[in-house]
C-alpha cells in the first residue's frame, strides 16, 4: 500500500511498456496502440517526464499509422481509419510539438464525412455511432483549428437527445447516464461554449453520488468504484465549476491505493493488475486534485493544460489548487 | 483491462509463461500478418474469410478484420450470392458470433457486427411474387431474445440495453411499446437495484405519455406506488431515489410534493441521509414554487443540510454550497 506518488516507478513502468514483445496481450492490444502511446505520453507530461520516451521514435510511429486512402489515422500500421486513433495521434503530435506532420485538410475531411444525419458522429465509415465519437469529433477539429467548420446547432441537437432525466448524458440517444459518456458530452459541450445544455444542478449532485465510502468513483449507480473514474468525473465536476462537491482526500488516497508498488502503474482498484490506461486516468486525476509536483492538465482536453492554453483553447474550468508537500 | 487480479509471479513462473505464451504470439503474428496482406491486395477470397474467423476468434477487438470480413461478404461473396444465400450467411454470421459475445459481452465491435448483419438482411422470402419482410423479422426477432439472454445474465450490461432500444426500434413490425413498460417492470421486479431498468421505464413512460397512450397523471400515481414500495423494500439503494426525484420533476403538484416530504419522513430513521438528501431537494421545490417566504420552510433545510454535513462528510461542500444558496 502507499500513500504517495511513486514518479520514477510509474515512469519506468511507461518506458517498459514498448519493450513488452514477448508477451501476448502487448499483440493483442494493437488495435489500442495509438490510444496507448497517447495515454503513456501523457502521464510522462503530467508526471514531468515527457522526453522519457523517444520523440522521434514515437512520431515515426504515429505517422506509419496514416491511412493515406482514408485520409486519417489507424491504431496501428495497417490498421483501418478510426476517429479514436485520429484524434489520440493529433493528440500525441501536438504534445511531441509535430503537429505540422499532419494533412490538416484531410483529416478535417475524413472527420465531417463521419456526421450522421442526426448529429452524432460514427467511428468510421462502418457507422458505430457514440458520443464517444461526437468529442472525438469535437476535440479534434478544435485543436486543428477547423472547428468553424462544424455545424453546431445539429451536433448540439444530439447531445440534448442524449440527456436524461438524472442529468447525465449516456452514448446514444436513450441510453442510461454513464460517468465516462457524461465527460464526453460536457467536456464536447465546453468546448463548444454550449454549457447551458446541461442541468447543472442535477448533474453535478449525480456526479457527487458517484463517490463510494472507500473514496473513489464509480461509473453508474450500484457499480463498483474504479480508478477512470476519478477523472471522467472529476473532470466533468471541475468544468461544471463543482470540483469541491466530493472529498479530495479520499479519492486521492483511493488513487494511491491502486498503484503497483513492484512493477509501477495504476490499476482499476487496489489488487489488480495496472495497465497504461488506468495509470493515465489515476494520474490526470491527482492533477486535477492540485497533488503536489504534478503538471496541470486540461480537462476538457485530457492533456496538459500549457498546450491547449498556447492554442488559445483554455474554457472556464476549475481544478483544486496545486499543494506544494 | 478491468478486474483482472494482480498475481505476483516468481522469475520462473514468468520465464514459463513467456516459454508458452512464444508460439501463441508466433501464431497470431502469422495470421495476422497473413489476413493484413491479402486485406491490402483487396483479397475477397473465401480463404481469406475464413482466414478473419480464426483471427476474430482470438482477438474480437481487432476492428479492422471485422471490417475486412464485412467487406469480404459485399465485394466477395454477396454479389454472387442469391438473396436467400445472403440471409442464410448472415444469419449464420449471427449466431457463430454469439458463442464470441457471452465470452465478450461489453466488446463493442462484437454489437456493432451484429448491427451491420441485422441492416443488410434483404427483403424475402417471395410470398405471392412479392418480396415478404421474413427474413428479416425472424432474424431481427432473434436478436431481440439474444438481447434479452444477455441481459439475464448481466442486467446492467449497458450494450445489451442498447443494443434492445435499437432493435425495438428497427425491427420491420415494431412491438407495441405499452409492452416494453411490462418488461421493465419484470427486470424492477427481479432487483428493485436495477437502475438500467428503471431508466429504460422513465424513457418508455416519457413515449407513451406523448404519444397520448398512457394518461400522465394517472401514470404518475402509478409510478409513485410503484416506486414508494421500492423504497420502503430498499432505503439503501440509490435507484428508486433518483427515479422518485425524476417523478417529482419541478415540484409543481403541491399536495403530491408534500405527500411524498411525508412519506419520505416516515422512511427517516432507516436511511438517514438518503431521506434527508431527498427531503432537501423537496421542501427547497416548495420553497421555490409554492412558499417562497416561509422561514419555516428555509430553516427545515438549513437543519437538514447540517445534520448531512456530519452524516454525509463525502459531500461537505456540497451541502455547504447549498446552504449558502438558502440564506441569500
Amino acid at each position: 500500500m502507499s500513500t504517495s506518488l511513486l514518479v520514477p516507478l510509474h515512469v519506468a513502468y511507461i518506458r517498459a511498456l514498448g519493450d513488452s514483445k514477448d508477451d501476448l496481450s502487448y499483440h493483442l492490444s494493437a488495435h489500442l496502440r495509438m490510444n496507448a502511446v497517447y495515454w503513456g505520453l501523457t502521464a510522462l507530461l503530467v508526471m514531468g517526464h515527457g522526453d522519457a520516451l523517444d520523440r522521434d521514435e514515437m512520431i515515426d510511429f504515429v505517422m506509419s499509422c496514416w491511412n493515406e486512402e482514408a485520409g486519417a489515422f489507424g491504431a496501428h500500421p495497417d490498421h483501418d481509419a478510426h476517429l479514436l486513433s485520429t484524434l489520440s495521434a493529433i493528440q500525441i503530435l501536438l504534445m511531441q510539438n509535430a503537429i505540422d506532420r499532419v494533412d490538416v485538410d484531410r483529416i478535417t475531411k475524413f472527420i465531417l464525412s463521419l456526421q450522421q444525419p442526426s448529429g452524432v458522429f460514427a467511428g468510421d465509415t462502418f457507422g458505430e455511432i457514440d458520443t464517444r465519437f461526437s468529442y472525438c469529433a469535437i476535440n479534434a477539429l478544435s485543436l486543428l483549428g477547423k472547428l468553424d467548420e462544424l455545424d453546431v446547432e445539429k451536433t448540439v441537437a444530439y447531445f440534448r437527445r442524449c440527456r436524461n432525466f438524472d442529468g447525465g448524458f449516456g452514448a446514444v440517444a436513450g441510453a442510461e447516464s454513464h460517468a465516462a459518456q457524461v465527460f464526453v458530452c460536457v467536456a464536447a459541450l465546453a468546448i463548444l461554449d454550449k454549457l447551458d445544455e446541461v442541468d447543472q444542478p442535477t448533474l453535478c449532485w449525480w456526479l457527487s453520488e458517484r463517490q463510494l465510502p472507500i473514496g473513489g468513483f464509480n461509473g453508474r449507480p450500484e457499480k463498483l468504484e474504479d480508478v477512470c473514474y476519478s477523472f471522467f468525473v472529476l473532470s466533468a465536476l471541475s468544468i461544471l465549476g463543482k470540483i469541491t462537491w466530493i472529498d479530495s482526500s479520499k479519492l486521492e488516497a483511493f488513487i494511491l491505493s491502486a498503484q503497483d508498488t513492484e512493477s509501477g502503474g495504476i490499476a482499476d482498484r487496489p489488487g489488480d493488475m495496472p495497465d497504461v490506461f488506468h495509470t493515465h486516468f489515476g494520474l490526470a486525476g491527482l492533477s486535477l486534485l492540485g497533488y503536489p509536483a504534478l503538471v496541470d492538465i486540461d480537462p476538457v482536453y485530457c492533456m496538459p493544460a500549457s498546450i491547449i492554453e498556447g492554442l488559445g483553447l483554455r474554457k472556464g474550468w476549475k481544478a483544486l489548487q496545486r499543494r506544494t508537500s | 483491462m478491468h478486474n483482472v487480479k494482480r498475481n505476483i509471479q516468481t522469475p520462473q513462473a514468468l520465464a514459463e509463461k513467456k516459454q508458452r505464451e512464444k508460439s501463441k504470439i508466433d501464431e497470431f503474428l502469422a495470421l495476422t500478418d497473413d489476413v493484413l496482406s491479402r486485406k491490402k491486395k483487396q483479397e475477397w477470397s473465401d480463404d481469406a474469410f475464413e482466414l478473419t474467423q480464426r483471427l476474430l476468434q482470438i482477438n474480437p477487438e481487432f476492428y479492422t478484420v471485422w471490417n475486412y470480413r464485412r467487406n469480404i461478404l459485399l465485394s466477395g461473396i454477396f454479389p454472387h450470392s442469391t438473396p436467400e444465400q445472403i440471409n442464410n450467411l448472415l444469419s449464420d454470421e449471427l449466431s457463430l458470433t454469439t458463442t464470441s459475445l457471452k465470452a465478450n459481452p461489453k466488446v463493442y465491435w462484437i454489437w456493432n457486427h451484429r448491427r451491420w448483419c441485422l441492416e443488410n438482411v434483404p427483403d424475402g422470402p417471395e410470398r405471392n411474387g412479392l418480396p415478404s419482410m421474413e427474413w428479416r423479422q425472424a432474424n431481427w426477432d432473434k436478436e431481440l431474445f439474444v438481447a434479452e439472454r444477455m441481459l439475464d445474465a448481466d442486467a446492467r450490461n449497458f450494450h445489451a440495453w442498447n443494443y434492445r432500444r435499437y432493435v425495438l426500434a428497427n425491427m420491420p413490425t415494431r412491438r407495441p411499446e405499452a409492452s416494453e413498460l411490462a418488461y421493465t417492470s419484470r427486470k424492477i421486479g427481479a432487483n428493485f437495484s436495477n437502475f438500467s431498468a428503471w431508466h429504460q421505464r422513465s424513457k418508455t413512460l416519457v413515449g407513451l405519455w406523448e404519444s397520448g397512450q398512457l394518461d400522465p397523471i394517472q401514470s404518475r400515481d402509478d409510478e409513485f406506488e410503484l416506486v414508494s414500495n421500492a423504497l420502503y423494500t430498499d432505503p439503501d439503494d440509490q435507484s428508486a431515489w433518483i427515479y422518485h426525484r425524476w417523478l417529482i420533476g419541478s415540484g409543481e403538484d403541491k399536495s403530491r410534493l408534500e405527500r411524498e416530504i411525508q412519506l419520505i419522513f416516515e422512511l427517516l430513521q432507516e436511511q438517514p441521509d438518503r431521506c434527508m438528501e431527498s427531503l432537501v431537494h423537496y421542501k427547497r421545490l416548495l420553497l421555490q414554487n409554492h412558499s417562497p417566504d416561509s422561514q419555516t420552510l428555509k430553516q427545515e433545510c438549513v437543519e437538514l443540510l447540517s445534520q448531512l454535513m456530519d452524516l454525509d462528510p463525502v459531500r461537505y461542500f456540497r451541502y455547504q454550497d447549498l446552504k449558502r444558496d438558502l440564506d441569500q
